[in-house]
């Protein structure tokens, strides 16, 4: 097994771990500390992908611009920030159909390919060419969307709504 | 030039869909709910890179890379929208359990 297959298992692993540790752990600041540790994990694979630009964006936007969010988000909305929530436990139900999902995700749409296969890497004055050329309507689409996305976010908080 | 297991990354993004999946049919706080739906989308976004990393030398991949980036932005305008819904259910409700929404219902 070479290096890089040993980092992608051990990052995998923490991947799936911290994932799952931060929607069943009962304080919700637990909750983004794993997160946060789930997003930078994330950006540490698209490292080992060759994908520099997106691993980047990835702690930018994520470990940083959305876990703060989460984090101000629960500081508004709670009285002590450091309060448990109410236990709700794992049902069988919902976790049958997650595991049913896998399940299917794996056998039923996977015909694998096996075995190692070299990862191309991309210049990332490359990705932005084509950002900026044959995606230039989707980055478009991008800016209106998120334009939209503010706006309807200032709506819904302005003062005075009843 | 590194070599990585093809089969893994599928079952990675696998195993994360199905994460989120299980995190936003249990959790009842709002906030649980956002991250729930953040793992999912960020199994989605490694699909891109991965199918972008593996496409045949020469070829298109370089447009999974550039949706991947869009989509990182979908995802960022999404938590935007839904921290607002927090905060109006907040001042609403004084909670933010998704099981007292029940406004709509009736």
């Amino acid at each position: 097994m070479s290096l890089e297959e040993l980092a992608f298992l051990l990052l995998a692993a923490v991947a799936v771990g911290t994932g799952v540790a931060a929607l069943l752990v009962r304080e919700l600041v637990h909750t983004i500390l794993w997160i946060s540790v789930f997003f930078v994990d994330l950006s540490a694979i698209y490292f080992l992908l060759s994908a520099p630009f997106l691993g980047v964006l990835q702690l930018g936007v994520y470990a940083g611009a959305v876990t703060v969010l989460l984090l101000f988000g629960i500081m508004v909305t709670r009285k002590r920030i450091f309060s448990r929530e109410a236990a709700t436990g794992v049902g069988p139900v919902p976790l049958a159909l997650a595991v049913v999902t896998f399940i299917f995700l794996v056998v039923a749409l996977g015909q694998f390919p096996s075995g190692a296969a070299p990862v191309q890497s991309y210049d990332p004055s490359a990705l932005s060419g084509a950002l900026f050329g044959a995606y230039g309507p989707w980055l478009l689409l991008l800016g209106l969307i998120m334009l939209g996305g503010v706006s309807g976010a200032i709506y819904l908080v302005r003062e005075g709504r009843e | 030039m590194t070599a990585l297991p093809l089969a893994g990354f599928l079952a990675l993004s696998g195993a994360l869909l199905a994460v989120g999946v299980f995190g936003l049919l249990t959790r009842r706080n709002f906030i649980l709910i956002l991250i729930a739906v953040e793992v999912a989308m960020n199994a989605t976004i490694l699909n891109f890179v991965y199918f972008a990393a593996f496409a045949p030398a020469g070829g298109a991949g370089i447009s999974g890379q550039a949706i991947a980036v869009v989509l990182i932005g979908f995802a960022a305008t999404e938590v935007a929208v839904g921290l607002a819904i927090v905060l109006g259910l907040n001042r609403l409700k004084g909670t933010i359990n998704v099981a007292q929404a029940t406004e709509l219902k009736e």
